[in-house]
């Protein structure tokens, strides 16, 4: 999402790359710029019933846990995030969160190769609870089956279980 | 203040099993055991009697370490087994900690999904645990901004968990009377300016574990909102044939497991 904002931020600017979407950026307010933007990021990101979310841009899927894991964590002092190169499968323990002694496992979403993982949140784990959706995205996977993600939560079936498990 | 008896009209209902003295990796071996049992049920959705189990031990000096090991692990293992205890690496939260005959260490295998499924929560409970039944032998005790349950400036309780799909091992170690110079060879739980106290000199009374599991035990029942039962015989053979399959237990390991009764009252039979 933070990705998508900023793009539309600079276009006042207007990189050269935007300069033939000139027409359709101007005719916009800054305003539904955003909500178009977000809408779409919303759109691509899905969940699992574990509390961790999947945003994928092409077959590169960015993995972290969402607002209400944060919160039921409380303050995380470690990550222990996968190593880039490592081979997932679907819902493997790949690795942990620490918060107030307690370590919980970390569950890949989906199956892949790590092709990155987050530093900033290994130096400084409380990214994790004050931004979980942004700076506090914990690794990137490259996805191996793409249907995979048909089978996770979207928003409001993530809202739902979040109701219906009585939190 | 009187801790009231456990109300036998709570829903939930944890099993427990003292198994008494035991090593480690042993105690270790049977939490996953349980972990195992109670995650599989979830994932079957056999959601009564799916609250969990809760393991008590005694062990022999022992060291252990959480998942933020520092770089130079091995070298303080080392260190810390010429001293004549063992060492381990674990999955757990919190950093270095000692474990030794004397000191009430818990390991509640707890299904957290029919409890709270926040790990903040569940650590919060453990320390009300604990805190209460300091109250029941006349101590004031508390939490501070570091996990685990103090009197002043000095640890009573050192707490660890780990949480996976909201099955939860590992636990809590209360010292009762054990040894405390054991921890003057480690920064317990990484924390340099505090020390550590037992229940025994806190309370100015002669403690043992015998007194306090009963207590811990009545604590648990009141802060979880649970009823506690015996570990049913069957379960328990059950283990110990799975131990004795992998070849992780000895034959007179096998009959301390199967026979100790030790400490526990009626009211849990």
């Amino acid at each position: 999402m933070a990705v998508c904002v900023s793009v539309f931020h600079k276009c006042r600017r207007l990189p050269s790359t935007l300069l033939n979407l000139r027409p359709l950026v101007l005719s916009l307010n800054a305003q539904s710029t955003r909500t178009f933007c977000s809408t779409n990021a919303l759109a691509a990101r899905k969940y699992t019933e574990q509390h961790e979310w999947v945003d994928v841009q092409g077959t590169i899927g960015t993995v972290g846990v969402t607002d209400y894991a944060q919160g039921a964590l409380g303050d995380v002092v470690f990550a222990q995030l996968p190593e880039p190169d490592s081979e997932l499968n679907q819902m493997d323990d790949c690795g942990a969160l620490e918060s107030v002694k307690a370590a919980s496992e970390l569950y890949s979403p989906v199956s892949g190769t790590v092709t990155e993982k987050n530093k900033d949140v290994e130096e400084t784990p409380a990214l994790i609870n004050q931004s979980p959706y942004e700076k506090g995205w914990l690794f990137k996977i490259k996805l191996s089956k793409l249907e995979e993600l048909d089978a996770l939560l979207d928003e409001a079936g993530y809202e739902n279980h979040l109701k219906n498990t009585g939190h | 203040m009187k801790i009231p008896p456990p109300s036998q009209n709570f829903h939930r209902s944890v099993s427990v099993w003292f198994v008494g003295f035991l090593q480690y990796q042993t105690a270790y071996r049977i939490q996953k055991y349980l972990a195992n049992l109670h995650g599989m049920a979830n994932s079957l959705n056999e959601g009564q009697s799916n609250d969990g189990t809760i393991l008590i031990v005694e062990h022999a000096p022992v060291y252990t370490t959480g998942i933020r090991t520092s770089n130079d692990v091995e070298s303080e293992g080392k260190k810390l087994k010429a001293l004549g205890a063992e060492f381990y690496r674990t999955n757990r939260g919190g950093l270095t900690t000692f474990h030794g005959p004397g000191q009430l260490v818990v390991y509640p295998v707890l299904n957290l999904k029919n409890f709270n499924k926040s790990m903040k929560w569940y650590i919060c409970k453990l320390e009300e645990t604990i805190i209460q039944l300091c109250k029941s032998f006349g101590v004031e005790a508390g939490q501070s901004s570091n996990t685990g349950v103090w009197v002043k400036n000095e640890k009573l309780c050192a707490i660890g968990v780990h949480g996976s799909r909201y099955i939860t091992t590992h636990g809590l170690a209360l010292n009762v009377n054990n040894d405390l110079t054991w921890f003057s060879h480690i920064v317990p739980c990484g924390i340099p300016d505090k020390g550590v106290t037992s229940l025994s000199q806190v309370s100015g009374k002669q403690l043992t574990i015998a007194n306090v599991i009963n207590p811990f035990l009545e604590s648990f029942s009141h802060e979880f909102e649970c009823q506690i039962k015996m570990l049913p015989f069957k379960v328990r053979e059950d283990i110990v044939n799975h131990l004795k399959k992998e070849r992780l237990i000895s034959s007179a390991t096998e009959e301390q497991l199967l026979k100790n009764k030790a400490f526990i009252s009626k009211q849990y039979s």
